[in-house]
Formats: C-alpha cells, sequence, structure tokens
C-alpha cells in the first residue's frame, strides 16, 4: 500500500527513535532547555555568539543521533516563510552603507547583515525546536508539560485534560494526513481539479475534500472515546503513570550545561562587543 | 458463576423524524439470555444491524439495558459505583485498529489501561511486557503504531486490554478491516491467550470461518438470538444460516450441495478432512478421472477475445515506481511490470498488503506517475505531453477502498453528479448521468434525495461506486469493494458488478484479499508480491500454487484444498477446481 509522497516528506514534528543521550534526558530537561535556546537566539547579536550557538546546536545534533539528513527535511515547509522574512529584510532595511542598487532595489549592508542573522536564527529556531521533538515521544512531551504547567491546576486550568488532547491530536496528524491524502486522489479521479481556477473556485474546490475529512476525523473521535471509556479512562483522578517524571544526575548535569551555554552566550554575545 | 449471564435484555434507542422529534423507539436487542461460562470461546455472529455490537458494548457497560439485566463476573452493570469493575473485568476490541490506539509508542498504548485503573509504576512495566509477549509484539515496543500492519495493530489493542488483566475479552468484529493474514494472526494470538490466560473469549465477527473452533457460537438475527449451539449443530443448518444473511464455509456448503444431488452425507461438516472422511466412506471407487483438462491453457486462448491487431484497453510496459525517491525512506514499490488489460475483461488483482497492488492501479489513470516505464490507455502513452489525463480519469474510473469516505453532499443523488459536473456537463445532463448510474447499483427513487450518511452500510458503498459510474467509464477499476461488508451486502455489490459487466461490457479489474471472490467471479487472476507480478493466468491454474500462495500470505479458496486433500486420499479428481459448483459437478455430476 505505501503511504504517499506528500506525507513522507513531513518530517517536523516526528520523533525519531534512537537510543542517544539527547533521547534518554527528561523531557522538562529538554522543554526548558529549548525555551532557553529559543531566547539566547534574541539575546545577543554578534558573531561571535552565533557561532557558540552554531557549536552548540552541533555539539546536540551530534549527541542526538539523529541523522542530518533528516532534520534538514524538517526545514523544507517552511522555506517559503523563511525566504519570505529573508527578503523582507533584505529590501526594506535601509541603512548608510548601500551596497547594491538595482533600479528601485536597494540593498544596504545593514539590511544584508540582518538578513543574514535573521535567516540563521530562524533556522536555528526552527532546528533547535525539532530536536526536541526528534528525540522525545510526544507522550513524554505532553507529560513534560503537563509536570511543568501542574501550578497552573491552581487557578483551575485543566492541564491533566489539555495535555492529553494533545497527545492525542499528535498520534492523530499522521493518520489524518494519510486520509486527506487517500481523500484527494479519489475526487482527482472523480474530475476533481485542485490545482486551477481563481480563489473563490479554489476554496469551493476544497469542500469535497473537507466534509468527508470532518466527517471522518468525527467518526475517529467517536471511536477513540469509546475505546478510551472502554479502557477505563476517566480523567486524571487515581491514575498513575507508566513514566513518572523523575530527575536524574543526567538531568542536572544537562541543566548545568545549558547554565554555562547561556552564561557564555550572555558574555561573549551581549557583553563582549564583536559586532559587525 | 457465569462469566457473563444475561436476562432478557433489552436495548432501546429513540427514533426520531427528520426534525429530531422522538416518534418512538427502536429496539436493537429483543430479550436475550445469555449464558457464558468463564474460560470459554463464544461467538456471535450476525449479519449488519442485527445487533451483536449492541450487545458486545453492554458486557463493558458501555451501554446500560433499558430493560432486563446482564451481570458480568457476577456484577449487575447498571450499578454505577461498579462501572469501572465491569470495565475491567470485561476488556474489549473494537473493529478499527487506527482509532483504539491512544499511545504514540507501543508500550505506552498498552500501559495505558493499567494507569488508569493506578495501578503502581513498577507493575505497570511487567504487565505491558507481559501482555506484549503474550501477543508476540514485544520486538515492537518501541514502534510507533503508524508502522504497524492492520493485523500487528489489532494485536497490540488485544495486549492493552489483557494488561488489565480482564477475565474475558470481547472482540467486535476485530478482524473485519484485516486482510486473510492479519485475522488469521489475530485470531491465531487470541487463541492462544485463551490457554496462556485463561481469559474467556466473546468473538464477535461475520466470518464464518473463523468460529469454527468456538465452543458455543450465537446467532443474532434483528436483535434476537436467533441461533445458538454448537458450530456443529449451527452449521447443520444451513438454510437457515442464509435466511439470516450469513455465509456458511465452503466446505460445508458443498456438502449441501452433494446432499442436494442424492448423496447422504450427514449435517454439520465444518472442516474439510471430515469431508474427506465422509466421502471415502460414500465412494469406494472414485467417481472416474477427467483426465488432464486444466493443463496450461493459457487465459487469452480460453477467452477467445485477443483478435490480432486488438490494441488493449490499458498496457503497462516496464513500469517501475519507487516511493521518496532518492531520500532516507526509498521504498521499490512495483518493479519492471508488464501488463495488458484487454476491453471486455474481467481481471482479478490480488497480493497481501504491501504487495503494491494499490500502488499498481493508482498507475492506470495517471494518480501516481511511474517512475520509468509507460502506461498506454488504448495506445496512447498517458504521460506524453499535452495527454489529457483529466479525461482518462473519466474513461478510467476508479473506486478506492472505502469509497463512502469521499461522500460529501446533501444528498445522494448531487453527489453522484459530481463526477460528471466536473466532466463539464450541464446540471441537467449529470443528473440524468447520475440516475442512470444509481439505477444500475440497484437504488430505487425514494433514496436519491436521501443524505449519503444517513444510508446504511452497504448502500453507501453503492452510492459511491455509482458516484464513479456516472462518468461512464470504460474501464472500472475496484480496490477492495467488499472490505468490511457483511455476506449479503458482499454479495450484492459483487453480484451488481458482474451484471454491469454483462450488460454493458465494460472492462472490470477487481483487487481483492477474498479468493473466494475472486475465483467465483473472474476469468483472470494477477498475483502481486514484492512489487512485482507474480502469476497471470486463469483462477485454476492461479489456485494450483496454492503452497506458493501460502508463503506468500495469500491463500487458494477452501474447495482447491478439498479437492487436494481427496487426491491426497487416492483419488483421482481435478484438483483445478476454484468454486463450489464446480466441486460438485466434479465429484458427483448431476
Amino acid at each position: 500500500m505505501g503511504e504517499s509522497p506528500l506525507i513522507r516528506d513531513i518530517t517536523f514534528g516526528q520523533f525519531y527513535p534512537a537510543q542517544s543521550p539527547i533521547h534518554r534526558l527528561d523531557p522538562r530537561v529538554k522543554i526548558v532547555c529549548t525555551l532557553l535556546f529559543l531566547i539566547s537566539l534574541f539575546i545577543q547579536r554578534s558573531i561571535l555568539g552565533y557561532a557558540i550557538a552554531t557549536l552548540f546546536l552541533a555539539l546536540v545534533i551530534l549527541f542526538s543521533k539523529v541523522p542530518l539528513k533528516y532534520i534538514l527535511k524538517g526545514l523544507r515547509p517552511v522555506i517559503l516563510l523563511l525566504l519570505i522574512t529573508v527578503s523582507f529584510n533584505l529590501f526594506l532595511t535601509r541603512g548608510e552603507e548601500l551596497l547594491v542598487q538595482f533600479g528601485f532595489i536597494r540593498i544596504y549592508k545593514a539590511g544584508l547583515t540582518t538578513a543574514v542573522f535573521m535567516g540563521i536564527r530562524l533556522m536555528y529556531l526552527i532546528l533547535g525546536s525539532s530536536i526536541m521533538t526528534f528525540t522525545t515521544t510526544p507522550n513524554a512531551l505532553t507529560d513534560g508539560l503537563e509536570s511543568l504547567l501542574k501550578p497552573l491546576e491552581r487557578i483551575r486550568v485543566p492541564v491533566h485534560e489539555v495535555a492529553m488532547m494533545m497527545s492525542i491530536a499528535l498520534r492523530f496528524i499522521p493518520i489524518l494526513l494519510e486520509e486527506t491524502d487517500k481523500i484527494m486522489k479519489a475526487q482527482i479521479a472523480r474530475g476533481a481539479d485542485l490545482d486551477s481556477g481563481n480563489v473563490f473556485q479554489r476554496v469551493k474546490g476544497m469542500v469535497p475534500i473537507l466534509v468527508p475529512l470532518f466527517v471522518s476525523a468525527f467518526r475517529r473521535a467517536n471511536d477513540l472515546a469509546l475505546a478510551m471509556e472502554a479502557r477505563c479512562y476517566h480523567g486524571s483522578e487515581g491514575r498513575t503513570k507508566m513514566k513518572p517524571l523523575y530527575y536524574r544526575r543526567r538531568d542536572y548535569l544537562a541543566y548545568g550545561k545549558m547554565v554555562l551555554y547561556l552564561g557564555a552566550m550572555i558574555v561573549f554575545g551581549h557583553f563582549v562587543d564583536f559586532d559587525v | 458463576m457465569e462469566m457473563v449471564k444475561a436476562e432478557k435484555l433489552i436495548f432501546e434507542y429513540d427514533k426520531r423524524d427528520k426534525d429530531g422529534n422522538i416518534i418512538g423507539a427502536n429496539r436493537a436487542i429483543d430479550q436475550v439470555d445469555l449464558d457464558i461460562a468463564p474460560g470459554s470461546f463464544i461467538a456471535i455472529l450476525g449479519s449488519n444491524g442485527s445487533g451483536k455490537s449492541t450487545l458486545a458494548k453492554h458486557i463493558n457497560a458501555l451501554l446500560l439495558p433499558t430493560g432486563g439485566t446482564i451481570w458480568v463476573n457476577g456484577i449487575d452493570t447498571k450499578k454505577p459505583e461498579e462501572l469501572w469493575h465491569v470495565r475491567q473485568s470485561a476488556g474489549m476490541v473494537f473493529q478499527n485498529p487506527d482509532n483504539q490506539i491512544i499511545g504514540t509508542v507501543v508500550e505506552e498504548d498498552v500501559g495505558f489501561g493499567p494507569e488508569n485503573l493506578g495501578v503502581p509504576t513498577s507493575e505497570i512495566w511487567q504487565r505491558v511486557e507481559d501482555s506484549l509477549r503474550s501477543v508476540n509484539m514485544l520486538e515492537y515496543r518501541n514502534h510507533s503504531p503508524n508502522k504497524l500492519s492492520g493485523g500487528q495493530k489489532q494485536r497490540v489493542a488485544i495486549a492493552g486490554v489483557i494488561a488489565m488483566e480482564p477475565h474475558c475479552i470481547v472482540l467486535d468484529e476485530s478482524t473485519a478491516m484485516l486482510d486473510p493474514a492479519g485475522r488469521l494472526e489475530v485470531l491465531r494470538s487470541v487463541a492462544e491467550l485463551r490457554h496462556k490466560k485463561k481469559v474467556t473469549v466473546i468473538w464477535i465477527t461475520h466470518y464464518m470461518e473463523e468460529v469454527i473452533c468456538a465452543d458455543k457460537v450465537y446467532v443474532m438475527d434483528q436483535g434476537k438470538i436467533a441461533m445458538k449451539g454448537t458450530p456443529k449443530e449451527i452449521f447443520s443448518q444451513v438454510e437457515r444460516i442464509k435466511s439470516y444473511h450469513l455465509d456458511v464455509p465452503q466446505v460445508t456448503l458443498l456438502a449441501e450441495v452433494l446432499r442436494g444431488r442424492g448423496i447422504e452425507l450427514p449435517a454439520g461438516i465444518i472442516e474439510p478432512c471430515e469431508f474427506v472422511v465422509e466421502i471415502k466412506k460414500k465412494v469406494k471407487k472414485n467417481s472416474g478421472s477427467k483426465g488432464d483438462k486444466g493443463a496450461g491453457c493459457m487465459y487469452l486462448n480460453s477467452e477467445n477475445d485477443k483478435r490480432a491487431g486488438d490494441i488493449p484497453a490499458i498496457h503497462l510496459k516496464d513500469v517501475n515506481y519507487t516511493y521518496g525517491a532518492d531520500g532516507p525512506y526509498e521504498k521499490k514499490a512495483l518493479c519492471d511490470i508488464n501488463l495488458e488489460i484487454l476491453h471486455g475483461q474481467m481481471v482479478g488483482i490480488i497480493g497481501h498488503t504491501g504487495s503494491g497492488k494499490s500502488t499498481l492501479i493508482q498507475h492506470l489513470n495517471g494518480l501516481l506517475k511511474a517512475t520509468s516505464g509507460i502506461v498506454y490507455y488504448n495506445g496512447e502513452d498517458i504521460y506524453a505531453k499535452g495527454y489529457d489525463r483529466k479525461k482518462l480519469r473519466t474513461q478510467v474510473g476508479m473506486v478506492f477502498q472505502y469509497p463512502e469516505h469521499q461522500l460529501f453532499e446533501v444528498d445522494v443523488i448531487s453527489d453522484v453528479s459530481y463526477g460528471p459536473k466536473n466532466q463539464g456537463l450541464s446540471e441537467e445532463e449529470a443528473r440524468v448521468r447520475a440516475i442512470e448510474a444509481l439505477e444500475l447499483v440497484g437504488f430505487s427513487e425514494k433514496d436519491y434525495h436521501q443524505s449519503p450518511f444517513e444510508l446504511s452500510g452497504g448502500q453507501k458503498r453503492r452510492a459511491a461506486i455509482a458516484g464513479v459510474l456516472a462518468m461512464k467509464p470504460k474501464v472500472l477499476v475496484l480496490d477492495e469493494p467488499t472490505a468490511g461488508l457483511d455476506p449479503k451486502g458482499r454479495d450484492g455489490i459483487l453480484n451488481q458488478i458482474v451484471r454491469l459487466h454483462k450488460q454493458t461490457g465494460i472492462t472490470v479489474i477487481l483487487v481483492s484479499h477474498s479468493m473466494e471472490d475472486i475465483a467465483r467471479y473472474v476469468k483472470r487472476i494477477i498475483v502481486m508480491n514484492q512489487g512485482g507480478v507474480l502469476y497471470d493466468d486463469k483462477p485454476s491454474e492461479v489456485f494450483s500454487h496454492y503452497k506458493a500462495l501460502e508463503k506468500i500470505g495469500l491463500a487458494a479458496p477452501q474447495v482447491t484444498y478439498i479437492m487436494h486433500d481427496l487426491q491426497d486420499a487416492g483419488f483421482s479428481v481435478d484438483t483445478h477446481v476454484t468454486t463450489v459448483e464446480a466441486a460438485a459437478d466434479e465429484l458427483f455430476p448431476n
């Protein structure tokens, strides 16, 4: 039967099974560190800072044992977004030093540097967060989030329910993608034309795909609810965990390394002025 | 104490009119009594709508009775404080493998039940390991369920139930969506479990072959228990079984046909070996050899429908297809396919899941583009520049698996008109086409304006097939058109396709895993394996390779096995027999 080419290309957000030090870390460590890493990207703008971030990211990727090719494939769906951001920065930033002038297009040095760094930042942002999803099962991820957000339960935020919803959504994304592909093929086989016409016609052309997709999603939701009830699911009350979270030595060490990295970023990337 | 006991069980749900007002009650279960001993293997048979799934949901307290009482492990399911006990005692496995797996990793899914029960962590791990081992899925514990086959997913679901340490497992049509290899896989796991864990098994199905080894069979019809007894007792009443829109195994049917011809055979033969023993008693000498009439004539000669210079409807030349070419997940799905399908032929394609048959048919209307090689339709290269592939798709109609999932319109007739309208026909012409197509699949006029979502399973599927027929294709490709249907729905669809083929001369390509269906309806079978064509011949020849077929997860129809068994027992019978009628003629000519 085989999956469709469309589905196979999406690697972003998927778990990559492997035995690596990164895989073994507590999900909370990975969530917190990813957040810190993202912040670190925005608090500095020096070449040395980027070098440190690059080194850090490269080491993490190396230790994660996820093939680089697989990770880079995850970038593919966001390339367009990346290009738009970069070109906006490139063409619209005004500076003092004019590099290229071609008709109305003017590229300044400041524009070029912002564009390059913005591009790198965005790329690292995506790579950094995808390392987290590649090395953490969606369930562990939601467990981690649930545990980190636990304090919010005191102000009546349904943390457990939200976490359960997230993990179910993650489980069904690939299934629904495959289903979309099947329905699209079935309608194309009935002569549907999905690629031409104006915006209005295209939106109208989506109806024969969206309606069956929604019907199917509801049917699945119904089945799943029944299956969960049959297996005695009744919310978080009295529920134990197969994989409860507790910090080990390696997790504290990871936090330690993260603090070191952050320190380096703040010192070299921010205060030591290597600005371009 | 009985594992499950029911007395005068009644379940009703509201009957509503179009505006949602309650206008009465539908009785889904009507005065059912059950008496299921611990450790037994019980089968519940019934066609769609007979109430068997509704009954199953009562055993797990997913539904509560309207009247009467049901006790599970001695607990009345109506007591709200005992709800979790009931559900823990009677675990349930459902039909759709995808829709009952909650975890994104196999072991986490199996742990879901024990987590809900509040089992301590270390014990959860113990149970997960133990139950995965009991269904032979331990090596997949870290896999994502999405990468598993249907049969494997169902085994994970069973492990998930076993981890809750139930006294009883209810399997509600858990094999309906699987291929024959997957069905066997699940059946074997359950049989093994029953011995290892001493659990009661309640097996709900409409596949007759699966109930042969049950201790007791209940047949349900219109909410009532219509028959109960051992499989032998049940299957000795062929006519009665058929009146409930059910099937009997081919061997039972063969014995029945022979009885009709005056051969005295005992009623209730359910296994081929019994049949052979009985035939041996009846016939001292063999009934005369038929010679080697089946030897080696190719389908083309036998059908006489290939005339010199005829252009085949579809011609595949050296077709290769690779998924995710040049990527890390490159997978060769088709290799060097060469095929000719002539106008007016009815061809069957068989192959286990993953053999490439679905990929193959998607080349026939250009949904997939061959990585290399050429596909010709009526002698024209469909990948050529400027070739109108949109028109091709109206010529080669494609009915996908579970085609009812593509229905989307407010009423049946608009849905069926969707294809013709895409062809550029006017509203009126499209309507005329739609009506024609609906008539072809046996729809009555009163159902034209029904919502497609309110039809029964079989009707939905016929409406979806009409949606393809309305484009007036010259070639009709059907991928598993009978998947998930009960015997009545299955026969309805297949007979309609055959009638259509005879009336209009349309070329039909039928993909199926049901060997019995294929053998009955087609004159040529293409067997796919590992992306290549393994056999391409008439059914009797293809099924004579039954040993090779078994190796690739397929099988011959049961009658073919019976004929081989008879031959092994010293009868000189023609083993090239693939249908019950032919077998009867071979053994005792009318």
